[in-house]
């Protein structure tokens, strides 16, 4: 299984990518939007989640969701937004452009790990 | 534009320990012992602006010894591996965190920028036109840390008069 971690912030990148790899994915790594798009032209085969900060410079990533649901290709993708950005507003402006989910930084692991198991993406329990 | 500002220093400490919890003491070890002494020095700081319903930037600032120990435990390194990029990022991404906090207890409508990095002392980068208004200050493992909210005087006036 694939992951692809999209944060302009490199130390973000790593502490996810150190969590998704734990549960035995492939990530993949973008700095931006743009980038991950760019990234995601070139694989014959779509990662199974996103997980994808808010405030990023070149593409956010509240554009990023909106230009992925506008994509067949990118349909089966999960889209869970990772970012600071916690107002109930702005959660529902995510989810209504085509968010899965929701993680409000500062995330714990274990938080993480449930969050992804919630979508069924990992076990139950993976994080015990 | 006129607010009042409903983040005080208990919101932040609040906050603070989330992200020790989070990324800097996941085991609960070492966290930020705090002193309330807001004239500690710091040697490198981060920052974050908020613009639109409140206008303001939130500052994280610490020795450099402390940032190196920040970006060790963010990045799960060992102390001497923690390159000057590392330490940039990480307090980058620890003012994003705490001022993204810090803007979703405000009223709706303002804006978060991206982090400014800067690897000196707070007093050397001074934001004009700005009074501190709260913070969180602290010894982590003996070094200083703080975060500080600075609130820019054409709201402090306004909510004045």
């Amino acid at each position: 299984m694939r992951a692809m971690v999209i944060d302009d912030s490199r130390a973000m990148r790593m502490i996810l990518k150190r969590i998704v790899t734990k549960l035995n994915f492939e990530a993949v790594e973008a700095g931006d939007g743009k980038e991950a798009l760019d990234l995601l032209a070139d694989m014959t085969e779509v990662p199974e989640v996103a997980l994808i900060d808010w405030n990023m410079p070149n593409m956010n990533g509240l554009e990023f969701v909106t230009k992925v649901r506008a994509d067949p290709r990118l349909r089966e993708m999960t889209l869970v937004m990772v970012t600071t950005e916690s107002e109930q507003s702005q959660i529902v402006r995510a989810l209504a452009a085509g968010a899965h989910e929701y993680v409000i930084k500062p995330f714990t692991e274990g938080a993480m790990i449930e969050k992804l198991a919630l979508l069924g993406l990992v076990p139950t329990g993976a994080n015990s | 534009m006129s607010v009042e500002v409903e983040v005080d220093e208990n919101d932040l400490a609040e906050m603070v320990e989330q992200v020790w919890e989070s990324y800097l003491d996941p085991e609960g070890v070492s966290p930020l012992m705090q002193t309330y002494d807001e004239n500690q020095p710091s040697e490198v700081h981060s920052s974050v602006s908020i613009t639109g319903s409140w206008n303001g930037h939130v500052v994280y600032a610490s020795s450099r010894a402390a940032a190196q120990r920040a970006a060790a435990a963010f990045l799960a390194m060992e102390l001497d591996e923690v390159s000057e990029e590392d330490i940039s990022d990480t307090l980058g991404e620890l003012a994003n965190i705490v001022g993204g906090n810090v803007k979703a207890m405000l009223p709706p409508g303002a804006q978060l920028s991206l982090p400014q990095v800067v690897l000196a002392p707070e007093a050397s980068a001074r934001f004009p036109n700005t009074e501190r208004i709260s913070g969180v200050y602290g010894l982590w493992e003996g070094e200083p840390v703080s975060i500080s909210m600075w609130q820019s005087s054409t709201d402090t006036k306004e909510e004045g008069a």
